[in-house]
Parts: structure tokens; C-alpha cells; sequence
């Protein structure tokens, strides 16, 4: 048996999906957080169940809502969970009457039942019920009410089957009759009734005789055919809600209350600044100052940390010398000895110590996103980003871009516009991802020190500067489109669920360890290894071959040309070779800089190796700029790839990327070594 | 459609008090401030995309619509209808013909 969970978008389906499944499929409290179609099976049955995005009707707007339209109409579901939201029943119970024009049973779930009575409306469901002529069950997906009897309802098959209860006009439904007896495919009311209203897509069964009858119905009505329908469904709701629903008081919600700050016309703006700024502020700079060295610390040793450029005492010998020891002392070669501490400590090392601050950064942004402040920045911001080609909906992907590129880019599904999508996706890896924040931090703490917030600052800035360049070119040279629209919904505030919070950060953070427990060392040993070896595969020992001779450098050197612009100057086969690692994953970078370092052997930090000394104020932003605009990671690539549908698009895409990365630090680059 | 508009404006002579149409005027739905009350007697669109939205919404004649938030920047607005509340651009409120109740 396979069942559809089908409902509007925000009315819990995913949370209904959860319960049922007793799975962690990521919830949100903004529309279209489910972009893809999830199956599962009811906890200790073979019932499978199928998640779908959310859609308003079975007319799809947007690409993720025909997947949702595809799946009940082709894929026939032998049962329709219909989730409706109760605290906008109207609206639902338009979808639920299309729902009953297909072949499939349907039951309907009525959701957010807690808060109908908190907002004193009470349905009478068994009337609801008659109305419809179908089963329905009162729940709360997130307190988990109700969920027991749906089980029970479906496992014992207890609902009623569809009758395709006639909700239209009797001269409708009679036309409706006459029209099904003629046709020979599934969904036949459904079929007749997408006939009356014109839709492009079934204008070829429609015979001259029903058109003449179809437009004689649009006389009578004073309507055209789309609307006519549209019309008799609401005012059968209409009806219905009347009849069974009672309204007891209704002043200002909780949410009104909260709109008149967060949405003031002179203070929202302000706010939504300060909350970005504080996100950045907790995870960058006060948890990154707490914990950076403290955790480099933990792999490299020391006798003080600097916490807040204050000195502390901190002493440790540290995983790397106490392995190194160990070895040692097992009698290990010089070489194993380096390919563990240099390569595979180091490297996971360097991208490890600013796990605390991600794990901050993670929080915020699911705190972002299930409060339903996030639909408030799309709806304020929609007149700027409009300006620019894009919708205030682009920007839930630049901000779920800002932890990682590949779901930013998954989430342009929302958005309806094709060219607006397009160009959001290749938009998205521009704002500096949790990957990149490593590289950002390694370099302006150590060349800005104080400073190093306003340089962090100042890079997210130029991000949207880029961003919004871009955007104007990609429209006023590709994009042209005029259809535009915004049509969305302000979810109301909620207070976050901390299991689903606590699970998502939880999901990110482990993704980002595991990345660094694989990608990340088998990537640090490849780099030890080629910078370890010449050509001849001797081992460079530093002492008779350098590191000069190596693989790495031979090969780094072949493309430093390119760099040399933005470095000022400066030809460095080290930092050539660890940006280009940047296409493997962004963190990469920060690891193959910290490898090659320690292998060269000079200095204690990166920065004073003798590889990387030649790094100033100026050559250190033309460098970050360069790793965060240019051509995203091979995930966030593919991503792009898959949401564009061509490869040739994508591969436009990061030349694009690339060239304005390139072009942005070589004038930074250059600029310094005029100056300095 | 905007000069049929104006001329029933003329026709009714309508006052706008404070830059607000007074209740019994007609016009687009844009021409409504924050907390007023219309009804809608038709639209007309030329993208037939959106407009299928709009009467998906529930944007149909006779429905009564409320402007319940704007937005800092002036545009989008947040409207209530059927109970429900939804955010669209003055550009598309701009295709929808209403008379002001309150």
C-alpha cells in the first residue's frame, strides 16, 4: 500500500511524516522546506509513505510543486493523507476539493489543532465529515496528538472510500456527467473538469460541441471557465465553514503583535541588521576568539593560548608531538612518523579548530529558520532584491547558503520564476559558506588582528556587493524575464522545538566532522605525500632535497602565473596548489596551507614559514576573496549541475565565478603591491 | 483598464481623504492603505500563470480582502482573505478591481 501526504505548504507535513515514520526529516517553519519527495513506512507496518512538497492546488506553480502534482496524478497513491491546516481551513479545504476528484481515497488530517482553540475557533469534524464525504482525523503533528488514531484508521482500512462528491452548480455537475462519459482515461471528473476551465494541458479532448456548451456556462455564470471553477469551489467551502465552523473571539494574535516590531517601517530594517550581526558576532567572533586556539592547542601543543588577545597559560602537549613521541618510540621510520603528525594530525587539525564556532553559526541559522523570522526578511527585503532581477524569496538561499551551498541551492526550488531561479542558483555560492569561514578566519586573525571582525565583516559585504553586481548583469545580458511575481505567506512565529533544532545542528555539525574524518585527511595525506616526494619518489628529508623539489611544488609551479597578480607579486607554488584544493572543499584549503607549512619545517605558525612569509595585509584579502568567490566545491558544483539541468549552464556558471574571483583579488592584489 | 477605472472613480465622484479611498469608491486594490476593507468585483491579468494562482488563492469575485501589514519598504503587502493571510506585490494587487468598504 503506498500513501501521498499531500497539504499546503507550512501545514506540518513533514512533521506529520516524522511521527509516522519515526524518521528526522528536516522540518522548518517557512513554505517549501521540502523540496523533494521523502518515502518511508509507518513504524512496524509495510505501509510506505510518501512526503511530498507542499502545493495550493493540483495547477503546479513552481518546479518542486509539479513533483508533488506528478506523484498523485501518474503515480495513482492507493490512499491521500490530506493535511489541512486548521488555522487556515478555507484555503485548505480548496486543495482537499480537487483531492476528491481523483481516483485515489482520500483522508483528510486536520492539523494545528492546539492552536484552533488557543485562537477560539472549534470545528464541528463529524459535520466536516458529511460535507465532504470522507474521513477525517483530528491531530497535532508536532505535540504528537492524534497520530495513534490515524494509524489505527489506516491499518484498519476504517475510512470511507472516495464517492467524488458532486460540490458544483447542478448545471455544472450535470455538464461534468456528460463530459466523464465520453472520456477514457484515469481521473475522470478531475479531467472533465480541468476541460471546463480551458487548461492548456487537456484543451485536446475538448470537442467543438463542449466548447459551445462550455461557453454558454461561462455566460450564464458571467465568469470565464478557470474562474468559474474556482469561484463554485470557494463558495462550497464557504458553505461548508458556515455550517460547521464557530468563531468565538479573534483579536490580535501573538504573531500581529510581534509583526508591529519585527515589521515596523522604520525599525525592521535595523533589526534585521542587528540579528545578522549578532549570528556572525556569537559564532565568529565570540566563540571563534574563545575556542580557535584552544582546540589548535589540543593538536599541536603549547604552554599559552591567546583568548581575546589576552595570553593564557594553557599548557599541553598536544595529540600531534604526543603521537609523534609515541612512534617514536615504537621505533617508527621518519617518514610514517610525518605522514601521520604532518599529514593526516595536521590536516584534521587545521579544519577541527573551528568546529566550536560552526556549531554556533548551525544554531543560529536553525533558530533563523524555525521561528519564521526568516519569512519576514523575504517579505521586507522582496523591493530590493526585486530591483535587482531576483525575489526576497532568493534569499533563503543565500541564507541557508551561508552554512552550506548544496542545500542553498536545492532550496531555489521555491522560487517560481525560472530565470529568478537560475540566477539565484548561481548566486548562492557566493555567500561565504561555513567551509569557507576557516579561511577567512586563518587569515584575518593572524594579519588583522583586533581588526579581524571588521575584515570579516567587510568580506560578507562585498559578498552582497557581488551578489547584487552580478545579479544585474546576469539580468541585463541573460535574464530577462518579465513574469516576476511574489506570492507568499508569513508563517506564524513559533517557539522552536529544541529536539528538531538540537537534531538539525547536530546533523550539519557531524556532516562537517565527517568531512574532515575523510575528505579532509585522505586529501591532507595526498598533499604530505606529493609534497613529500620528488618526481624520483625520494623521500625529502629537508636536510639533503627540499621541499622546493617536490612534486607538489613542480606542479604548483606550472599554474603560480595565475596567482602571481593577486599575491602582489609574489610567486608561491604553496598557496597555488592549496587554493586550487578549494574545488575538493572549501576547509581543504586552510589543511594544504598547514600541511605544506609544517612540512617546510621553519617556523612554528603558517605564517612565519618561510613558504607563506611573504603574505602582507594586502595579498592576504586578495587571497580570501579569490577562495570565497571562485568556483564553489565539487558538492555545491553538482548541485548546480543537477537544480541548472545542464552542464554547459554550469559550467558558464563557475567560469563566471571564477573569472569575477580572479579579476576582484587581482585588483586587491595588485593595488598592494603598488602600495606596499 | 486604468482609464475605465478613473472614469468610475470620476463617475461616483470619490473622495480620497489623506491619500485613502473613501468606502464606496472603486479602484485596484492597490490604491488600499493599511487596515482597509475591499471587495473584489474582477480582475484582469495578462499572465495567465499568476492569475491562475491568485483564484487558486482564493482571489475570486466577491471575496473580501483586507491590508493587513505592509511591508517597511512600502511593497509587498500582507493581506487577509478566507481567514487566511497572504503576501503579494502592488505591481499584481494593481490587476485587481475592488470597491473600498471600509
Amino acid at each position: 500500500m503506498i500513501i501521498a501526504l499531500v497539504g499546503n505548504q507550512n501545514s506540518g507535513k513533514t512533521t506529520l511524516f516524522n511521527a509516522l515514520t519515526g524518521t528526522n526529516q528536516k522540518v522548518g517553519n517557512w513554505p517549501g522546506v521540502t523540496i523533494e519527495r521523502k518515502e518511508g513506512f509507518i513504524i512496524g507496518t509495510n505501509i510506505k509513505i510518501v512526503d511530498l512538497p507542499g502545493i495550493y492546488s493540483l495547477s503546479p506553480y513552481s518546479a518542486e510543486e509539479e513533483i508533488s502534482r506528478q506523484f498523485v496524478m501518474d503515480e495513482k497513491p492507493d490512499l491521500i493523507i490530506n493535511i489541512v491546516d486548521a488555522t487556515s481551513l478555507e484555503r485548505s479545504l480548496y486543495l482537499t476539493t480537487q483531492l476528491l476528484e481523483l481516483d485515489s481515497d482520500v483522508i483528510i488530517a486536520l492539523n494545528m489543532s492546539d492552536a484552533l482553540e488557543r485562537s477560539g475557533i472549534s470545528i464541528d469534524l463529524e459535520k466536516l465529515s458529511e460535507k465532504f464525504d470522507t474521513s477525517i482525523v483530528s491531530i497535532s503533528a508536532k505535540k504528537n496528538k492524534g497520530i495513534d488514531d490515524l494509524v489505527q484508521i489506516i491499518k484498519k482500512k476504517k475510512y470511507k472510500k472516495n464517492t467524488q462528491r458532486q460540490i458544483f452548480d447542478a448545471k455544472i455537475e450535470k455538464f461534468i456527467k456528460e463530459i466523464v462519459q465520453t472520456l477514457n482515461i484515469p481521473h475522470k471528473r478531475f479531467s472533465a473538469i480541468k476541460m471546463i476551465e480551458k487548461d492548456r494541458d487537456y484543451l485536446l479532448l475538448l470537442s467543438d460541441e463542449q466548447n459551445i456548451k462550455i461557453n454558454e456556462l461561462e455566460k450564464v455564470f458571467d465568469m470565464d471557465g478557470e474562474q468559474l471553477i474556482a469561484d463554485q469551489r470557494y463558495q462550497y467551502i464557504s458553505r461548508c465553514k458556515e455550517a460547521c465552523v464557530t468563531q468565538v473571539h479573534k483579536g490580535e494574535t501573538i504573531t500581529d503583535k510581534l509583526d508591529r516590531i519585527f515589521l515596523h517601517k522604520y525599525f525592521a530594517i535595523p533589526i534585521f541588521i542587528i540579528v545578522m550581526g549578532l549570528v556572525y558576532f556569537l559564532s565568529v567572533g565570540l566563540m571563534g576568539g574563545l575556542t580557535v586556539e584552544f582546540v589548535e592547542a589540543l593538536f599541536d601543543g603549547s604552554t599559552t593560548i591567546n583568548i581575546f588577545n589576552n595570553e593564557v597559560a594553557f599548557e599541553i602537549k598536544g595529540l600531534g608531538p604526543w603521537v609523534a613521541e609515541m612512534l617514536e618510540g615504537l621505533g617508527a621510520s621518519a617518514w610514517s612518523i610525518s605522514l601521520v603528525v604532518d599529514g593526516m594530525i595536521a590536516g584534521f587539525g587545521a579544519v577541527s579548530s573551528f568546529l566550536p564556532q560552526l556549531v554556533i553559526l548551525f544554531l543560529c541559522l536553525a533558530l533563523l529558520e524555525t521561528t519564521g523570522y526568516m519569512s519576514r526578511i523575504t517579505f521586507f527585503l522582496d523591493k530590493i532584491f526585486r530591483r535587482f532581477g531576483l525575489s526576497g524569496k532568493s534569499l533563503i538561499p543565500f541564507i541557508v547558503g551561508s552554512g552550506c551551498s548544496v542545500p542553498g541551492i536545492l532550496a531555489t526550488r521555491t522560487i517560481e520564476d525560472e530565470d529568478e531561479r537560475k540566477m539565484t542558483i548561481m548566486l548562492t555560492p557566493f555567500v561565504p559558506c561555513s567551509a569557507k569561514l576557516p579561511i577567512i578566519a586563518i587569515f584575518a586573525s593572524y594579519f588583522f588582528t583586533h581588526l579581524a571582525w571588521i575584515v570579516t565583516l567587510s568580506l560578507y559585504l562585498l559578498a552582497i556587493i557581488v551578489i547584487f553586481v552580478s545579479a544585474l548583469f546576469l539580468k541585463r545580458f541573460f535574464y530577462k524575464s518579465a513574469n516576476s511575481t511574489y506570492i507568499s505567506e508569513l508563517p506564524p512565529y513559533h517557539i522552536p522545538s529544541g529536539k528538531y533544532v538540537l537534531r538539525d545542528v547536530f546533523d550539519k555539525t557531524w556532516a562537517f566532522v565527517k568531512n574532515a574524518g575523510t575528505i579532509i585527511i585522505l586529501c591532507s595525506v595526498g598533499v604530505w605525500f606529493l609534497a613529500s616526494f620528488t618526481w624520483g619518489f625520494k623521500y625529502i628529508d629537508g636536510v639533503t632535497l627540499h621541499i622546493d623539489q617536490s612534486i607538489l611544488a613542480s606542479i604548483g609551479n606550472g599554474l603560480a602565473w595565475l596567482f602571481y597578480p593577486m599575491l602582489g607579486g609574489n610567486w608561491s607554488w604553496g598557496a597555488t596548489v592549496s587554493a586550487i584544493q578549494g574545488l575538493i572543499a572549501k576547509e581543504q584549503v586552510v589543511s594544504s596551507l598547514e600541511v605544506i607549512a609544517g612540512l617546510e619545517g621553519s617556523g612554528k605558525t603558517l605564517f612565519e614559514s618561510g613558504l607563506f612569509s611573504f603574505f602582507n595585509n594586502w595579498n592576504a584579502y586578495a587571497f580570501m576573496i579569490f577562495n570565497l568567490f571562485s568556483a564553489p566545491c565539487i558538492a555545491a558544483i553538482a548541485a548546480m549541475k543537477k537544480e541548472l539541468g545542464s552542464a554547459k549552464t554550469m559550467l558558464k556558471a563557475i567560469l563566471f565565478q571564477t573569472g569575477i574571483a580572479w579579476l576582484l583579488a587581482s585588483i586587491v592584489g595588485v593595488i598592494g603591491w603598488i602600495i606596499v | 483598464m486604468n482609464k475605465r477605472i478613473r472614469k468610475r472613480r470620476r463617475e461616483r465622484n470619490c473622495q480620497t481623504r489623506g491619500g485613502r479611498l473613501q468606502p464606496g469608491c472603486e479602484g485596484h486594490l492597490s490604491d488600499l492603505g493599511r487596515g482597509q476593507k475591499a471587495i473584489v468585483l474582477d480582475f484582469h491579468n495578462d499572465n495567465p500563470a499568476l492569475r491562475r494562482r491568485l483564484l487558486d488563492m482564493g482571489i475570486t469575485k466577491g471575496v473580501v480582502i483586507e491590508i493587513k501589514k505592509v511591508a517597511p519598504l512600502g511593497d509587498p503587502v500582507d493581506i487577509l482573505l478566507r481567514g487566511y493571510e497572504l503576501c503579494i506585490r502592488k505591481k499584481d494587487m494593481q490587476s485587481i478591481d475592488i470597491r473600498v468598504i471600509e
